[in-house]
């Protein structure tokens, strides 16, 4: 534990050159890509406070996001569910790419999102909420051996205005491990940093280095039973902490609107962005970037 | 090899390298604004004092491939920023290019940083012009031509590098 804390400190104290102006959404999807050839690696939690009855719950997952081009952003995400008075569970994998579509600047930029999921139905790190949302009372010994093949798409559409970032995801997903139709999603989300114009000084409180905003997000249903009967809502304030050049740290709390919905989620995420990471590796094997 | 050829092509080697500038670099002559965005002026512009920010957001965001002093030698194809061809857009094209992108290029698009940062940035990329004149003189002209001539100054023929014009 102790040399994990200093693993963690010292990154998050490197002062390595960097542009870690992260998005400060947990679940919208901006159009802004990963830079081609750098790698993100974010830890993350979501942690339920659940109802009287209902277990808490931390379900911690990692996401490794790699720029591929200036248009393709990929990301590989393993996760894991840990239920107070429960048990500890590896829920699964997912890969998801993000293609931007247009090349230029536009009033509303379209990414197109394909993600394969490979879980179990102990999944609740709730990346996105569709459907009716997962389900919450079940132990993780019921829910563990039911397997879901998933395929995800979305629809992202995004703007920037006067610094101001507006997003709207719509998502579809078909798991073809059940019958449960496609099933639908939304998120919202709204952000904008503190501070439109740099300061000539490292600093690390600076109102620059602050974004703040909030996402809306919940489930729409099914092909089987659409609508936002008997599906989970949650409206969420986030802000994002440029710690360093290249580290940021994320928090949320959601707050459920709906009887299916725990009535807090709180998010954290911690991302390190490896800059240059596709040449500092082609440069390992005597090639040039 | 008499001395004279010897000496003939070292001249041109470091005639070529005093450039210090990427060799594979050349412009993409389709990368070009809109007329209105050429025509947009720098807010900022009046601020000069900003561009010491802005030099904060170049390290940040740029230098992994512009280098810190915009030179392009850290990939294939970045740009030398203070090459002619460059210093010479108005700041109203430079400030597209960097909301924009190029993805041709691998150059991302960096509307995400927010658009007075971006204009800061701009003023950076200004003093990168000045530095030029002041150092060894204004670069002029892409590195391989700058090459190409260096070479025909001293008749190296024994030189075999392919060379293309832009």
């Amino acid at each position: 534990m102790k040399s994990i804390l200093t693993v963690f400190l010292s990154l998050l104290l490197l002062q390595v050159s960097a542009g870690a102006q992260e998005s400060p959404f947990f679940i919208t999807y901006t159009h802004h890509m990963e830079e081609p050839g750098n790698l993100d690696l974010e830890v993350s939690t979501t942690n339920g406070i659940t109802r009287s009855g209902q277990n808490a719950y931390i379900a911690p997952y990692v996401e490794l996001e790699y720029g591929v081009t200036a248009r393709w952003t990929s990301e590989l995400y393993l996760e894991g569910q840990s239920t107070s008075g429960d048990s500890s569970v590896f829920t699964g994998w997912r890969w998801e790419n993000r293609y931007k579509v247009l090349g230029r600047e536009h009033w509303i930029n379209p990414v197109l999102y394909l993600e394969y999921e490979n879980l179990n139905e102990a999944s609740r790190i709730q990346k996105e909420i569709e459907g009716g949302g997962p389900d919450l009372v079940s132990p993780n010994a019921l829910l563990t051996p039911t397997h879901d093949h998933e395929l995800e798409g979305k629809l992202i559409l995004s703007s920037d205005y006067r610094d101001w970032n507006i997003s709207e995801n719509f998502t579809l997903a078909k798991n073809f491990s059940q019958s449960e139709g496609v099933e639908f999603g939304y998120a919202f989300g709204v952000s904008r940093p503190l501070a439109t114009l740099a300061s000539a000084h490292d600093c690390r409180l600076c109102r620059e280095n602050f974004v703040l905003g909030a996402e809306l997000y919940g489930g729409l249903g099914s092909t089987l039973d659409f609508g936002v009967h008997n599906t989970a809502h949650y409206f969420a304030p986030v802000i994002s902490w440029a710690l360093s050049d290249n580290s940021t740290l994320r928090l949320s709390p959601g707050f459920g609107l709906a009887h299916e919905t725990n009535p807090v989620l709180l998010r954290f995420g911690y991302t390190y962005e490896f800059q240059g990471f596709a040449g500092r590796v082609a440069k390992l094997f005597g090639r040039r970037p | 090899m008499s001395k004279i050829g010897v000496g003939s092509v070292l001249a041109a080697f470091l005639a070529a390298s005093s450039f210090a500038q990427n060799p594979h670099y050349q412009p993409d002559l389709e990368w070009r604004p809109p007329t209105q965005s050429q025509t947009r002026e720098n807010p900022l512009a009046a601020r000069p004092e900003l561009a010491a920010g802005g030099r904060k957001l170049f390290v940040r965001n740029c230098a992994e491939c512009h280098g810190r002093d915009g030179a392009g030698l850290e990939k294939k194809h970045s740009a030398d920023l203070q090459l002619a061809v460059v210093q010479q857009e108005s700041d109203g094209a430079l400030f597209w290019k960097i909301t924009n992108g190029n993805a041709k290029r691998g150059m991302p698009s960096f509307s995400k940083i927010p658009e007075l940062q971006r204009w800061q940035i701009v003023l950076y990329v200004r003093t990168l012009k000045a530095r030029a004149e002041s150092g060894s003189g204004a670069k002029s002209q892409p590195p391989i031509a700058a090459f190409q001539s260096a070479a025909a100054l001293t008749s190296c023929f024994l030189i075999s590098t392919p060379i293309r014009i832009p």
